[in-house]
């Protein structure tokens, strides 16, 4: 069934020169019917991928699999098997077809809770991704402590994101915060960092950003160096204002470069679980609840758990992202570029 | 001095301006930013570990320093299960680490060099696996490590993190396979070596830098993963640092001097290791994960 | 559906009660012969820096008596130990052998069959000398699933001086409580009251003044949507918009400790588990200057919830025998007095208020009568359940999300959606 890559290592093979090693590319179609002489030409290849296939498979392919049946049932923590010392309590939930997929669709809280992970995703993504830009160009400059800012500006990535995250919140406390000490000590009125729904958005956003800049930097730097300056000289030669060199050479030179690390980014930062779980937990009220920490409190934080829903919920972000990043190529395929 | 480019913020220029030049003012704003930025980016480590020193009745203060002390650092070792939250990162993120680039490394190199049927599929499961929320999986994997008694167990919890790193170094090793010459597999054909020979005797070899940087990349992601090690692990010493830290800081209580003092016992060695070997890093995630 | 649920429950009880008789001599430990050995996992939950100095030092207490019993004292943070609990004892392992249960938690965990039942085994002694309202919560389907370790309700607590400089009382009713905010704001500059925003345990006593509930358990119907429900959202929102009450949606409970004891607010309301780490408080260092009255009425009533802590042995502790005997120990008469002694918590049992250190402490004598009339609230097993989506709503009408309309509406229907057949 899967054998129409394989011509030119079939006459490779036939050749007997190497094991079959196929870096040619416009291979003509196969011929069927050579199973076993695929077998017998990539058998190294497929021996080299097994473990990963196998370790998907079994930790990764059979969970979701049941997390998809799951979001099927009515599971929740009165129904599902137990073991409470010697003592086993069977499963007892049942099949119910896609009711939780309806409900979650038809109702308010799945599309409330959507709308603001999509707010939370592109804002922290674009605010990241320019002040990432900014800052890398600055950087590629001749400029004197150069490799000091660099460190400074490197740190929050450094940090294991949980332990900034606490750091924050210690800064953003509306009483006794460092943040609003500042603010009041020099006559304005404290703000509600966390308290606010408004203001807890912002804050979220602010230290997702304050996290993932410094990744940003490192990369859209990194595709910086590679532009060649050839180019730059050129244009100089032919009078092009700074703007117009960023415009098109940096920003075209950058663009590989970037459709990977947005595309990484707002994954990323759609499941963002850390910044929210540890900063408000959702709150106040819900309002800064994304799609990963609901779906999270509903398995482990409500009382009767609910797995089921959790499930589903699950599902639904898996069909989002896999749809975005579907959608993400077909796009920047159809403008040329061939990623 | 091969590569500087101009900012967006100096298109106001009339006269045109070559790479390299720049008015005495534009300097002063490009410091003055940097400047501004750095501070924002390490103002809130540093007050951790001012915080950190202060004893904890005045850890709320302005003061930079306060009665300097260690009082926090020495509470919290004799207090706390601290060390034993350390050990069980350090183990749990080094085996899911080692497991996982030992069981990707061939993967990697098997799709970066080969055509083989499935290939595409393969490909296409790396990449998805990686977008995985973790809500998808958490439920299933809970009730599975239940069931198989490995629930607040370090073996589950790398178990489960392999989930997270072996697509993940899968997918960043072809990358750093990618940039070595193929000239050096025909090397090994010439040689009459066999592709595990090849692969083992003179690829693995040159692709040492980029297995460090993988397997550096891996260990952090595990290191500070919370939501699995929040559900899965109960009690006091088996937790992990990100949940050992949750108990200082939560909706009943914020004891800030213990907080502050782990913070800075966990970021100072995932700093120092980054800050030292951040120019291999930044190279490797280039090759890796970005040109991946 | 409910039915099965129960039914399920109850033959997982049946099986666990028959191997806990019949567990003596498991490998664990037990008192193979006669002496209790082996060890006791305990998950506490009382604040840390004040209460678990005192129950860790009671705890070692047990060791003594039982030299060859190993007390394993684990504190969990209050907040997060009904999840941890949860998930440990559904994996079946990590769970405790025993732990300190709040009190609507209690029927959940029976419900899920987590707890073992206690009638008939040592865990339980003069049980007829227990408080009949502490009694009630550790009752699941006529099964006794835990013992009462302490009893509690709620008050205001006020700093004697602020009020002094303001010169004012300890406020009886909300309007007072507007009044005596203002006249502590003109003279001293301080705020009135903090009010728990992050917390709905906080605004029962706010539900209550006006003459509602959450949930009615005799006629099983949910009455938090009622028009008394509205009032009291209404209530509670005014306090902090005329600036009577200051509030927080995270952080609560610390910031709530952090400015009374630093005299930032003059009132809160809080219970007796808030006394001890009140008293660390630069405003308390002289005891004396802190107060407590019961919580102000609202326009209809006046009452508090009455809350508590069990102590409760997993259905799954390999070593029940030790666990029973720690948790008869650790409810014991001279235990609960030197709760009461050091730590001013109520005792569950009445004898326990005659013992010296209870009669001395002028807290617990307050608290007495509060507890005998405290509202008592429904021990089902969704008791804990009804707290997540009030909290919600609670925060949002708080911070101005949503109205006091919306919110009891929008509560009433999570409580239809888990409460499945009630009106």
């Amino acid at each position: 069934m899967a054998v129409h890559t394989s011509q030119s290592v079939v006459k490779a093979a036939g050749e007997n020169t190497a094991r079959g090693r196929s870096r040619g590319t416009g291979t003509p179609p196969p011929k069927p019917g050579r199973i076993r002489r695929a077998l017998s030409v990539h058998w190294y290849a497929w021996a080299m991928v097994a473990p990963v296939v196998v370790v998907i498979g079994v930790i990764i392919g059979y969970p979701l699999f049941r997390g998809i049946y799951l979001s099927m049932t009515d599971a929740d923590e009165r129904n599902v098997a137990r073991s409470i010392g010697v003592n086993e309590i069977p499963a007892t939930y049942e099949f119910v077809g896609a009711d939780n997929y309806i409900d979650a669709l038809t109702g308010s809280q799945f599309l409330d809770t959507l709308g603001w992970t999509l707010v939370w995703t592109v804002s922290c993504v674009s605010v990241t991704f320019v002040l990432g830009m900014a800052l890398a160009n600055i950087l590629n400059r001749r400029i004197a402590g150069r490799s000091a800012y660099r460190m400074a500006l490197i740190l929050p990535w450094a940090i294991p994101g949980f332990v900034s995250v606490f750091a924050w919140r210690f800064l953003y406390n509306e009483d006794r915060g460092l943040l609003n000490k500042i603010l009041t000590g020099s006559g304005m009125d404290g703000i509600p960092w966390l308290n606010d729904p408004t203001w807890a958005k912002f804050s979220v956003i602010a230290v997702n950003v304050w996290l993932g800049i410094p990744f940003m930097m490192v990369a859209l730097l990194g595709g910086l160096q590679s532009i060649p300056s050839e180019q730059y000289e050129a244009a100089e030669m032919d009078g092009a204002t700074a703007w117009q060199r960023f415009r098109h050479i940096t920003l075209p030179g950058l663009r590989p470069v970037s459709t990977t690390v947005v595309l990484l980014s707002t994954i990323w930062t759609f499941n963002m679980f850390p910044v929210i779980f540890l900063l408000t937990r959702g709150g106040p009220g819900e309002a800064t609840q994304i799609l990963v920490t609901q779906a999270y409190k509903f398995s482990f934080e409500i009382s009767p758990r609910d797995y089921a829903q959790s499930s589903t919920w699950g599902v639904l972000i898996l069909v989002l992202l896999m749809l975005f990043a579907v959608v993400y190529r077909r796009v920047l395929r159809s403008q040329g570029d061939n990623w | 001095m091969t590569t500087a480019t101009d900012t967006p913020a100096r298109h106001a220029v009339r006269k045109v301006r070559l790479r390299g030049e720049r008015s005495p003012l534009a300097s002063v704003a490009l410091h003055l930013t940097l400047i501004i930025a750095s501070v924002i980016a390490v103002f809130p480590v540093l007050w951790v570990l001012l915080t950190s020193l202060k004893p904890a009745k005045f850890a709320t203060t302005t003061d930079f320093f306060r009665e300097t002390t260690f009082v926090n650092y020495t509470n919290l070792i004799r207090d706390t299960e601290f060390l034993n939250w350390f050990a069980n990162s350090v183990i749990i993120s080094a085996l899911s680490t080692v497991i996982g680039v030992f069981v990707a490394a061939t993967t990697g190199y098997a799709v970066s060099r080969f055509r083989f049927p499935g290939k595409r599929g393969l490909m296409w499961t790396l990449l998805i696996t990686q977008m995985f929320p973790v809500a998808v999986l958490i439920v299933p994997i809970y009730n599975i490590m239940s069931s198989l008694g490995l629930l607040n167990q370090p073996a589950g919890l790398v178990i489960t993190y392999l989930t997270i790193s072996v697509p993940f170094c899968a997918w960043m090793m072809k990358g750093f396979f990618d940039t070595i010459p193929r000239e050096i597999d025909e090397s090994g054909e010439v040689d009459g070596l066999t592709p595990f020979g090849t692969f083992f005797r003179l690829i693995l070899p040159l692709a040492k830098p980029g297995l460090a940087v993988t397997a550096f990349y891996s260990f952090i992601t595990a290191w500070g993963e919370v939501a699995y090690a929040s559900a899965f692990l109960v009690g006091d010493e088996n937790l992990t640092l990100a949940g050992g830290l949750q108990k200082f800081v939560n909706q009943y209580g914020a004891q800030w001097g213990p907080m502050t003092a782990a913070s800075v016992l966990i970021a100072i060695p995932a700093a120092l290791v980054f800050l030292f070997a951040q120019k291999h890093l930044v190279t490797g995630m280039s090759a890796g994960a970005v040109k991946g | 559906m409910r039915r099965g649920i129960t039914a399920t429950a109850l033959v997982a009880a049946l099986a666990l009660a028959a191997t806990a008789c019949g567990s003596d001599d498991e490998s664990g430990g037990g008192k193979s012969s006669g002496e209790l050995s082996g060890t006791v996992t305990w998950w506490d939950t009382s604040s840390v820096g004040s209460e678990d100095k005192v129950f860790k030092k009671l705890a070692e207490g047990f060791e003594k008596k039982h030299p060859k019993v190993d007390v394993k004292y684990v504190n969990v943070p209050f907040g997060d130990a009904q999840n941890k609990f949860k998930n440990a004892a559904q994996a079946g392992d990590g769970a405790p052998d025993v732990i300190r249960s709040e009190v609507a938690w209690t029927p959940d965990f029976a419900n899920l069959g987590y707890l073992a039942p206690l009638d008939g085994t040592p865990a339980l002694k003069n049980q007829d000398d227990f408080l009949k309202q502490a009694v009630a919560s550790t009752k699941y389907e006529d099964k006794t699933y835990a013992v009462p370790q302490v009893i509690d309700s709620m008050g205001i607590f006020y700093n004697k001086k602020l009020l002094k400089e303001a010169g004012v009382e300890a406020p009886a009713n909300l309007d007072d409580l507007k009044t005596a905010a203002k006249k502590i704001k003109d003279k001293t500059g301080k705020t009135g009251l903090y009010l728990r925003g992050d917390d709905p345990y906080y605004f029962l006593s706010f539900l209550y003044g006006e003459g509602g509930d959450l949930v009615d358990a005799g006629s099983k119907s949910i009455t938090v949507d009622q028009p008394e429900g509205v009032k009291a959202f209404k209530a509670v929102k005014a306090l902090v918009d005329d600036g009577t009450a200051k509030t927080d949606a995270s952080d609560g409970w610390e910031n709530m400790m952090q400015s009374f004891k630093g005299g930032d607010v003059a009132m809160m309301i809080n219970g007796p588990w808030a006394v001890a780490d009140t008293l660390t408080g630069k405003e308390f260092t002289d005891k004396d200057n802190l107060g407590i009255a019961p919580v102000p009425a609202g326009s209809a009533a006046q009452g508090a919830p009455q809350g508590g802590h069990n102590l409760a042995v997993y259905a799954g502790s390999k070593n029940l025998d030790a666990s029973y005997a720690f948790v008869e120990y650790m409810t014991s008469v001279d235990s609960q007095a030197t709760a009461a002694g050091e730590l001013n918590l109520l005792p569950t049992r009445t004898s326990a208020y005659a013992k010296q250190e209870a009669v001395d402490s002028e807290i617990v004598g307050f608290f007495k009568p509060v507890v005998e009339t405290a509202v008592e609230r429904p021990w089902i097993p969704e008791g804990g359940s009804l707290f997540a989506p009030l909290g919600i709503e609670y925060t949002k009408v708080l911070t101005g999300q949503t109205t006091p309309e919306k919110a009891a509406k929008a509560t009433g229907d999570e409580y239809r959606k888990l409460l499945k057949d009630w009106k």
